[in-house]
C-alpha cells in the first residue's frame, strides 16, 4: 500500500486551523567594526523577517501532512503557534478547539512535540527515568503508561538502551527514545520538526514505518517538517509547501509533480560512440555507453525521445523512472529564488 | 490537570517534589565518584563560603557593632539562606536569566501545567543542594547554642518564617532581574550570576552604621539587608517590637509581587517574539 | 571579536557592571564601618583598605583569571577548538583579553575616576609601587591562566566533573586569594601562610604591591616561582589528558 492510500485517511473533523496567520520578527543586525558594534547598541538597526503572511490552513484528524519549504520558510514558526510557544500577531490558531497560547496547559496534554535538534531527555538519566519523569508530570495513570510504555518500548526498540544515560546514546537512539517520550500521553496531534535530522538509514526507516502505525492504528494526526523529501512523499499523503511566508503549495506528490514539473529519467544504452543528441532532454552523464537524460514529462512525449534516440544509435536496452523528489523540490525552490531575485 | 482546589493542587507539588527529589538521588548515586566527589567539592565550597566573614569575625571579635555570636549568627543565618536556596531552587531555577538567555523556557512551557508550578518544583535537590546548606545550618546551630537566650517555640516559629521571607526575597530578586532575559535573551543571559554575587558577597555583612540613603538602598531597591541583617536583628532583639518581626515577611511579599508582575510582563513579550536563540548547555544537568 | 561579543545586542550587558560598582561601593562602606576607630591592621590602615578594595575591582577579571573554557568543555565544543590553526592555550588567552578589554573601557577606567567622589585615592603607593604594578599584574595573569587550565585538566581526569572542579577553583580562589579579602586581615596568622599559595599569587600579591602594604621583591618572587612552577605542570596534565577532553566533547 502506497503512502497516499495509507496516509489519507477520511478527514473526520478539522483538528488544526490557521486562519490569516502573521508573524514578524525583528531581528538585531551586527557591525562589523567595534566602533559600529557601540553605535549599533544605541541605535540598532533592525530587519523585518516575516515569517508567516497571511497563512491559512486545516489539518483533518487522522491526516499526515508534510509541511516543506526551504530554510527561513517559516515551517518552524508555524510549528512554535502550534506547540503554544508563540502568538501570531494577527489571525487565529486554533487546535482541538483550543487557542494553543491561552489554553497552554489543557492543551499540551492532548499534543506531543519533538524537535530534531532538541531532546526532552534528562542528560544525566536514563531513558527509563525520563519515561518516569514524564508519567508524573503529565499525570499518566499507571495502567495507561505501562501500555503505551510497552507499545513505543516495542516499536521503537528502545528495549537496548532504555536504561542507559541519555547522553550516551547515538543521535538515532536518541531520536526514538524522544519519539517515544512524546507519545507516552497517547496525543492526539504529533508535531515533528525535523524528525529524521542525523538519522542512518534503518533509523529513519523504523521512525517512518511507526509514525505510519501510530496513524493507522490510532489516529494521531500528524504534522511533520523535514528536508528529506523522499520521507515526506514516503510518509505523508498531502504537502504543504510554505515559500517566505506564504503557502505555495496544499496538495498531494502526485500533483505536485505534476504542476511544478514532471521530471522524468531516461536512461538509454547505446553500447560505443557519442550519445544521442535529444531535442527536449537534457544529459545528466554519460559513461561507458550507458547516457542518462532529464526532461520534463508534461512537455515532451518519451516516445519522440525514443524515437530520435533510436535515429542516432542503436538502442540495447531502455529505463525510464520519475526524478527524485528532492530534485523536483530544489527545482521548485529554484524558481522561487529566481522570482523573488527578479521581483527586487 | 483540572482545576480541583488547592488540596488538589499542594497535593500535585508534593507529587512533584517526590519525583525531583528521586531524580536528585539517582543523579548524586550515578556512580560512587560522583558522589563523593558532588559532596566533597560542594562541601569545600560551602565552607568557604562562610570561611571569609567567619575568619574576619574571629578577627575583630565581632563584626561591626555586632559581637562575634551575633556576628556567627547573622553569617550562619544569611549561610543557611543560600542552603535553601540551592535545595529548593538549583538547576538554574534561580538563575532564570540563564535559562531564558539559552532559549530553554519552551522545555517548561510544553509542560501541562502552569509556570509557577514548574519552577517551583523543578529545581528541588535535596541530595546535590544540601552540600550548602549544611555548613551553613551547623554555624546557625551553634551561634543559636552560644547565644544564650530562651529559645521558645515562638521564637524558632518566627526563625523559620524568617529564613523562608529572605529566601523568597533573594529569589524574587534574582527574578526580578532576570526578568531582563525576555527582552534581551543575550545581553541579559548572565545578570544573574552578577546579581547571585552582589547578593551573597553582601548578605552576612551587618549594616548598621551606612548612611540612610544607602541602608534604604538596601532595603529595597537592592534587598541585600532583608536576606540576614534585618530579620536577625529582630532575632537577636537588636531591633525590639513585636512588628518588627513581620517586616521581613512583609518585604517579601511586595517583592514577590514585583517580581511575579514583572516576569508575567516578560513572558507576555515572549509569547510575541519566541526565542531564536537554543543551547542545551546546562538544561537538565 | 571577543570583544564584541561581550557587548552583545543591547546596553543591558552593563548592568553586570553596574552591579558591581554597586558592590563595591557597598563594601567600601562596610569596610568603613568596621574599621572604624581602629587604627592600622596588620600593617593595614583603613586608606589603604579602600584602594586595595576598588584596585581588586577595577582588575577582577585578569585578577580572577577565568576564560571560556569551562563553557567549551560543558558544551562539547572543546572538541572544534582544536581544529583552528593556534594552540589551545592562546585561543583561550586571546578570547580572555578581549573580555577583559571591554571590562576595562566601560567599567574599570570610570570606576577609577569615579574612586575620589567614594572618597577612595586610586594612586598607588608610590613611584615604584606604580611601576612594579603592571610587571606583579603580567605574572599574576600567568599564574591564573595557569591555574584555569591545570583545574580543567583535572576537570578532565576526574571524568568530566567540570561543575564541581570549577566550584572548588572558585571557592579556593574566593578564599586564598585575596581578591575579596585581604590576606592580611586573616586571624592566627593564616594570612601568612596563604601567602605562600600560588593563589594569592594571582590577587594578593600585585594589589598589595599597588597599596604598598607587601614587600615587592619578595612578592614578585613568588609570583615568577610559580609561573615557572604550574606552566610546566598545566603542559604536562593537559598533554595526559588531551585525548580524553576530545572524547568528552563528543
Amino acid at each position: 500500500m502506497d503512502a497516499r492510500a495509507r496516509s489519507v485517511i477520511p478527514a473526520s473533523d478539522t483538528v488544526v486551523e490557521l486562519a490569516g496567520v502573521r508573524k514578524t520578527f525583528r531581528q538585531r543586525q551586527r557591525a562589523d567594526s567595534l566602533s559600529g558594534v557601540f553605535r549599533n547598541m544605541l541605535r540598532p538597526a533592525i530587519r523585518e523577517v516575516a515569517a508567516l503572511q497571511d497563512v491559512s490552513l486545516r489539518i483533518g484528524r487522522g491526516e499526515i501532512v508534510a509541511y516543506a519549504g526551504p530554510n527561513g520558510a517559516g515551517k518552524s514558526t508555524t510549528v512554535k503557534l502550534l506547540a503554544g510557544m508563540l502568538a501570531p500577531d494577527s489571525g487565529t490558531v486554533r487546535a482541538l478547539g483550543m487557542d494553543p497560547m491561552r489554553e497552554r496547559v489543557r492543551y499540551v496534554r492532548e499534543i506531543g512535540v519533538v524537535f530534531g535538534q532538541r531532546t526532552e531527555l534528562w542528560w544525566d538519566h536514563s531513558v527509563a527515568t525520563s519515561f518516569e519523569w514524564k508519567r508524573v508530570v503529565w499525570d499518566i495513570p499507571r495502567d495507561r503508561y505501562e501500555r503505551m510504555a510497552g507499545f513505543v518500548k516495542e516499536l521503537l526498540g528502545l528495549d537496548e538502551f532504555f536504561h542507559s544515560l541519555a547522553r550516551d546514546l547515538s543521535l538515532g537512539q536518541r531520536m526514538r527514545a524522544d519519539l517515544g517520550l512524546a507519545l507516552l500521553h497517547e496525543p492526539q496531534i504529533l508535531f515533528l520538526d525535523e524528525p529524521t535530522l542525523g538519522l542512518d538509514v534503518l533509523a529513519k526507516r523504523t521512525t517512518l514505518g511507526f509514525i505510519q502505525d501510530l496513524n493507522r492504528e490510532r489516529q494521531v494526526t500528524v504534522m511533520v517538517t523535514s528536508h528529506d523529501m523522499s520521507d515526506l512523499e514516503q510518509l505523508a499523503g498531502r504537502i504543504v509547501m510554505i515559500d517566505r511566508g506564504r503557502i505555495a503549495y496544499d496538495g498531494d506528490f502526485t500533483r505536485l509533480r505534476r504542476e511544478f514539473a514532471d521530471r522524468r529519467v531516461l536512461i538509454i544504452e547505446t553500447g560505443e560512440g557519442l550519445p544521442p543528441k535529444l531535442d527536449g532532454a537534457a544529459l545528466v552523464r554519460s559513461e561507458g555507453g550507458r547516457h542518462e537524460y532529464a526532461f520534463d514529462a508534461a512537455r515532451v512525449n518519451i516516445a519522440a525521445l525514443l524515437a530520435q534516440a533510436a535515429e542516432q544509435a542503436q538502442l540495447l536496452d531502455v529505463e525510464t523512472h520519475r526524478a527524485p523528489i528532492d530534485d523536483v523540490i530544489a527545482d521548485i525552490y529554484e524558481k522561487w529564488q529566481e522570482k523573488s531575485n527578479v521581483g527586487r | 490537570m483540572a482545576d480541583r482546589g488547592p488540596l488538589s493542587t499542594l497535593a500535585r507539588l508534593f507529587r512533584l517534589w517526590r519525583l525531583y527529589a528521586r531524580l536528585d538521588l539517582y543523579f548524586v548515586t550515578r556512580s560512587f565518584r560522583t558522589f563523593v566527589v558532588w559532596y566533597v567539592t560542594d562541601m569545600i565550597f560551602g565552607v568557604s563560603a562562610i570561611s571569609g566573614m567567619l575568619l574576619l569575625a574571629e578577627r575583630f571579635a565581632g563584626i561591626g557593632v555586632w559581637n562575634k555570636e551575633q556576628g556567627l549568627f547573622l553569617l550562619g543565618y544569611a549561610a543557611t539562606v543560600t542552603g535553601l536556596l540551592e535545595i529548593f531552587f538549583g538547576f538554574n531555577v534561580a538563575f532564570i536569566s540563564r535559562r531564558l538567555g539559552r532559549g530553554q523556557f519552551d522545555h517548561t512551557l510544553i509542560q501541562p501545567q502552569p509556570v509557577w508550578m514548574a519552577l517551583l518544583t523543578e529545581g528541588f535537590t535535596p541530595f546535590a543542594g544540601s552540600a550548602t546548606l549544611v555548613p551553613g545550618a551547623a554555624l546557625l546551630a551553634w551561634a543559636i547554642l552560644h547565644l544564650h537566650r530562651t529559645l521558645s517555640p515562638g521564637w524558632l516559629a518566627m526563625l523559620l518564617v524568617s529564613l523562608v521571607a529572605s529566601t523568597a526575597i533573594f529569589l524574587a530578586f534574582q527574578y526580578a532581574l532576570g526578568s531582563l532575559a525576555f527582552w534581551a535573551p543575550r545581553a541579559a543571559e548572565e545578570i544573574n550570576s552578577s546579581s547571585a554575587n552582589l547578593m551573597g558577597q553582601l548578605k552576612a555583612f551587618p549594616l548598621d552604621g551606612l548612611r540612610v540613603l544607602l541602608m534604604g538602598g538596601l532595603l529595597t531597591v537592592l534587598p541585600v539587608g532583608f536576606v540576614a541583617w534585618a530579620p536577625c536583628r529582630y532575632l537577636l532583639g537588636l531591633t525590639p517590637g513585636f512588628r518588627a518581626g513581620f517586616a521581613t515577611p512583609l518585604a517579601a511579599l511586595l517583592l514577590g509581587a514585583l517580581a511575579a508582575l514583572l516576569f508575567a510582563k516578560g513572558m507576555s513579550h515572549y509569547g510575541r517574539t519566541g526565542s531564536q536563540r537554543y543551547s542545551s548547555f546546562g538544561h537538565r544537568r | 571579536m571577543a570583544a564584541a561579543g561581550q557587548i552583545g545586542e543591547s546596553p543591558l550587558f552593563l548592568m553586570d557592571y553596574l552591579l558591581r560598582f554597586l558592590r563595591v561601593a557597598l563594601l567600601l562602606s562596610i569596610w568603613r564601618l568596621l574599621f572604624a576607630g581602629r587604627g592600622a591592621v596588620s600593617g593595614m590602615t583603613l586608606p589603604a583598605l579602600l584602594t586595595y578594595t576598588l584596585i581588586a575591582e577595577a582588575f577582577a577579571e585578569p585578577l580572577l583569571c577565568r576564560t571560556e573554557i569551562v563553557w567549551a568543555f560543558w558544551d562539547g565544543s572543546i572538541a572544534t577548538r582544536f581544529l583552528r590553526p593556534m594552540g589551545l592555550f592562546a585561543q583561550f588567552a586571546a578570547d580572555a583579553f578581549g573580555r577583559w578589554s571591554v571590562g576595562f573601557a566601560v567599567f574599570s577606567l570610570p570606576l577609577l575616576l569615579c574612586a575620589p567622589l567614594l572618597g577612595v585615592n586610586p594612586l598607588p603607593a608610590s613611584l615604584m609601587a606604580g611601576l612594579l604594578f603592571p610587571v606583579s599584574l603580567a605574572l599574576s595573569i600567568s599564574v591564573g591562566l595557569a591555574m584555569e587550565f591545570i583545574f580543567m585538566a583535572l576537570a578532565v581526569l576526574f571524568e568530566g566533573e567540570i561543575y564541581a572542579i570549577s566550584r572548588v577553583r572558585q571557592a579556593l580562589v574566593v578564599l586564598l586569594s585575596g581578591a575579596f579579602l585581604p590576606l592580611a586581615l586573616m586571624p592566627w596568622g593564616l594570612g601568612k601562610i596563604f601567602d605562600w599559595l600560588p593563589f594569592a599569587a594571582m590577587a594578593s600579591a600585585p594589589l598589595r604591591i599597588y597599596t604598598g602594604t607587601g614587600r615587592p621583591a619578595w612578592l614578585l618572587a613568588t609570583q615568577l616561582g610559580w609561573t615557572l612552577l604550574l606552566w610546566p605542570l598545566a603542559s604536562w596534565l593537559w598533554r595526559i589528558s588531551r585525548e580524553r577532553m576530545v572524547s568528552y566533547g563528543g
